[in-house]
């Protein structure tokens, strides 16, 4: 045993990974030394081991990497390069044309259109499903009878494939025979043109979402709530905080980094959404008018319709962008809420500013 | 840890994975036990699933595997999915009239069935389906199915107690009978709304899409090539009595399709009939109804057309060409056709399918003589030449602004027709 870095016992907790990783960098050059003295008389089997030790890691992880190579990296890139020519979906390759077709997407009115639907329908599905699967997580969390049941009953609508959910919604909200449009009529309200006027489209279908994946995400939050150590409870408690201080003040911090995780794989399935508004009106692509037609769609609509293939690639790759983009506002927002965290330091940085004001206020 | 072990583990792990891999290749289209698997892709309601069971018993050797996709939509996406990708193709695909100077444009996907002996058999069809389903190099990718002559179906028991003639043959002659114009139809139509307060018919659109398929040259000029929309006043002016008659609520303001309980509500009272629409709209009643009060009188607004039809095509890539193309020719033959009629109601595109079905009656119709009024509804029909985004426009272009009539959010026959025009320029100019 090596004595204790002498900085270890210098740092607050927060330092630790930072002083373990110093460790084990100066614990490697004993090893290597030991490695080089040694080398000579290395039998096969130890040079076997060795190799073993070395590469093995790598040929486990490799299944991953190499199919996603085939069915992550390769796609994307023969996307971009089907984006930059006329490209017809039966015919085939066309000429070489730049960036003409991004230049024509990001003119099309269809395309704004489309990305304003997916943008609103995410907001109507993503915030909704957010709050109750956290108010949700929050009450399976408590010392319940038949627990499992109701954390199975949560994570049901999961199982039923997209297909089934859109088909089923679909009728739900037929504006003629739905049972929506008895409920309505039955409270004597003006029937709501469910797959014709824009807002109530993307409602039917936000609900769709949310009905698919608010339980899931409880669940992953359920999990994350569940790891948060019960004594910092209890001395909450015995501080005074009451049920709704402590949840708000311990329970929500300390599942913050799984709140970002789930917020960040909503935002990319949000902006992905295809199969919800495709079946809502099997027979349109989102609508008669592009009334809940998103992005996707779009893509589908030039890709397959129109047989515009490079337009439609290049709406690939303007949502692949999006999405990265996405995905870099939620990291920025990420850090944001995070240096709110140490406002302490921020005030003990300023104390000095204001004390000297007021020492010349004194004066 | 015991070294060797682990390197069995990660050699055995290796070749997992490595089987996986290949594993996905060995799957495929193939013939056990000298049976030969054939895939058939067809769409809507086609009658074609009896015609499978027999020609399985007659040829024991072969083995139907059959998709049928809802619509007519879905099959062209499907279709044009496939032929990008170069595979995927069933052995026998049927092609809708609509897209079929698409698939054309392609031709070299589907085999020249010239090489399996339909010239033998070519004075079977009518000579216009023939043309439509031969390219412009002479070859034909298409063995002709259906064709779509139209009558108009009603709902007698609802013209009964509208006041109107409810028998066959006195609603044909009230329509106009031989000179029956769709002035007339929308003025029956007002009569109709007036008498029983409610709509006339679904939606607007098959009654247009009926009148496009009427005019010597549609959506396309007749070289296929050239847009005949911007301008065209014959297509403008009948948007605007549409625009009229949905004003004067004639119509629904239903969806195209799927209209089934608004159907047995008697919502409505009329329905655009295509030979082929026959089975779609007996497929919204149970198996077997009679007294649903439907009937289909021997009368088409503005003069005889065809509305759509089918082809069925033999795709390059299969591995069975010659008995898929054998199948395929099976199916389009006249018996098989009579016998797809008596089912789903499309009806024959071949002279003697016409003659085996002349006597047909149709139960659900009030034993209309269906047979009968089709062979007098395809009389003088003349093929009109599609272009390549015809269906697409159907869909995208007046589809929209029909689903915003019926809504009565649009209520001037020129606010309709600018933004039919908006939407042409987005989608083809």
């Amino acid at each position: 045993m090596r004595p204790w870095p002498p900085v270890a016992t210098l740092t607050p907790l927060t330092r630790i990974g930072r002083s373990m990783s110093s460790t084990s960098t100066t614990s490697t050059t004993p090893t290597q030394r030991d490695t080089a003295k040694s080398r000579s008389a290395l039998t096969f089997r130890q040079k076997l081991s060795n190799f073993d030790y070395k590469v093995s890691p790598f040929l486990y992880i490799a299944p991953f990497f190499i199919l996603f190579a085939l069915i992550g990296i390769f796609p994307i890139v023969y996307t971009l390069n089907v984006s930059l020519y006329d490209w017809h979906l039966l015919k085939g390759q066309g000429d070489f044309v730049g960036l003409a077709n991004y230049q024509s997407v990001l003119s099309d009115p269809f395309f704004w259109n489309a990305f304003g639907n997916t943008v609103s329908i995410f907001l109507l599905s993503a915030l909704p499903q957010l709050v109750f699967a956290t108010v949700i997580a929050a009450l399976l969390d408590q010392t319940l009878r038949g627990k499992t049941f109701w954390r199975m009953s949560i994570l049901l609508p999961y199982i039923v494939a997209p297909v089934a959910v859109a088909v089923i919604f679909a009728q739900i909200f037929n504006q003629y025979t739905g049972p929506v449009a008895g409920l309505l009529d039955l409270f004597g309200l003006d029937p709501i043109r469910w797959a014709f006027d824009v807002l109530p489209s993307h409602i039917a279908i936000a609900s769709m979402v949310n009905w698919r994946w608010t339980g899931y995400n409880a669940l992953i939050l359920l999990a994350a709530m569940q790891a948060i150590p019960r004594d910092v409870y209890e001395s909450a408690a015995l501080d005074g905080a009451n049920k709704i201080r402590r949840f708000w003040s311990i329970t929500i911090p300390m599942i913050r980094p799984t709140l970002i995780f789930v917020v960040i794989t909503a935002t990319i399935g949000g902006l992905q959404i295809f199969t919800e508004p495709k079946l809502f009106d099997g027979r349109t692509n989102g609508g008669g008018s592009r009334q809940f037609q998103t992005i996707v769609l779009y893509l589908y609509e030039l890709a397959f319709p129109r047989r515009d293939f490079g337009r439609a690639a290049a709406t690939a790759w303007i949502l692949f962008i999006i999405i990265i983009l996405a995905g870099l506002i939620n990291y920025a927002i990420t850090r944001a809420i995070r240096t709110n965290d140490v406002k302490p330091v921020k005030v003990s940085k300023q104390r000095p500013y204001v004390t000297t004001t007021y020492n010349g206020g004194r004066k | 840890m015991n070294s060797r072990r682990a390197t069995t583990a990660t050699i055995a792990g290796a070749a997992i994975f490595a089987m996986a891999l290949t594993g996905c290749s060995a799957s495929g289209g193939g013939s056990d036990d000298g049976k030969i698997t054939l895939s058939v892709t067809t769409f809507g309601t086609m009658g074609v699933d009896a015609n499978y069971e027999k020609y399985m018993e007659e040829n024991p050797n072969i083995v139907i595997e059959a998709t049928n996709l809802e619509g007519g939509g879905a099959a062209r996406d499907d279709a044009y999915a496939k032929i990008a990708a170069g595979t995927g193709l069933s052995d026998v695909v049927a092609i809708e009239e609509g897209w079929l100077s698409t698939i054309q444009e392609v031709s070299g996907s589907f085999v020249d069935l010239r090489d399996y002996g339909i010239e033998d058999v070519k004075s079977d069809w009518l000579d216009w389906k023939y043309e439509q389903g031969t390219d412009a190099d002479g070859r034909v990718i298409g063995a002709g199915l259906d064709i779509g002559p139209q009558g108009i179906c009603y709902r007698g028991d609802l013209f009964e107690t509208a006041g109107l003639p409810s028998e066959r043959s006195e609603v044909a002659e009230y329509f106009g009978g031989e000179d029956a114009s769709w002035d007339r139809f929308f003025e029956v139509g007002n009569e109709y709304v007036e008498a029983s307060g409610k709509a006339f018919y679904h939606s607007p659109r098959f009654f247009w899409n009926s009148f496009v398929n009427q005019q010597a040259e549609g959506y396309y000029k007749a070289d296929g090539e050239t847009l005949n929309i911007e301008g065209n006043s014959a297509l403008k002016n009948q948007l605007a009595m549409i625009v009229d008659a949905e004003t004067a609520g004639l119509g629904a303001g239903l969806p195209g399709w799927d209209v089934g309980p608004q159907a047995k509500a008697g919502d409505f009272a009329t329905y655009m009939c295509p030979s082929w629409m026959l089975g779609i709209v007996q497929g919204y009643y149970d198996e077997g109804t009679t007294d649903s009060g439907w009937d289909f009188a021997d009368v088409l607004p503005g003069g005889a057309a065809n509305w759509g039809g089918a082809f069925l095509g033999v795709a390059e890539s299969s591995e069975h060409k010659e008995e898929a193309a054998a199948l395929a020719l099976w199916l389009a033959a006249p018996e098989q056709q009579a016998a797809a009629f008596e089912v789903a109601g499309p009806f024959p595109s071949t002279v003697e399918g016409q003659a085996l079905v002349a006597d047909s009656t149709n139960a659900f119709f009030n034993n209309a003589p269906v047979g009968e009024i089709f062979s007098a509804r395809s009389e003088g029909v003349i093929a009109q030449v599609k272009g390549p985004e015809d269906s697409n426009i159907q869909d995208n272009v007046f589809g929209p602004v029909f689903d915003r009539i019926g809504q009565g959010e649009i209520t001037d026959g020129d606010t309709a027709w600018d933004e039919a025009m908006e939407l042409l320029n987005q989608m083809v100019g």
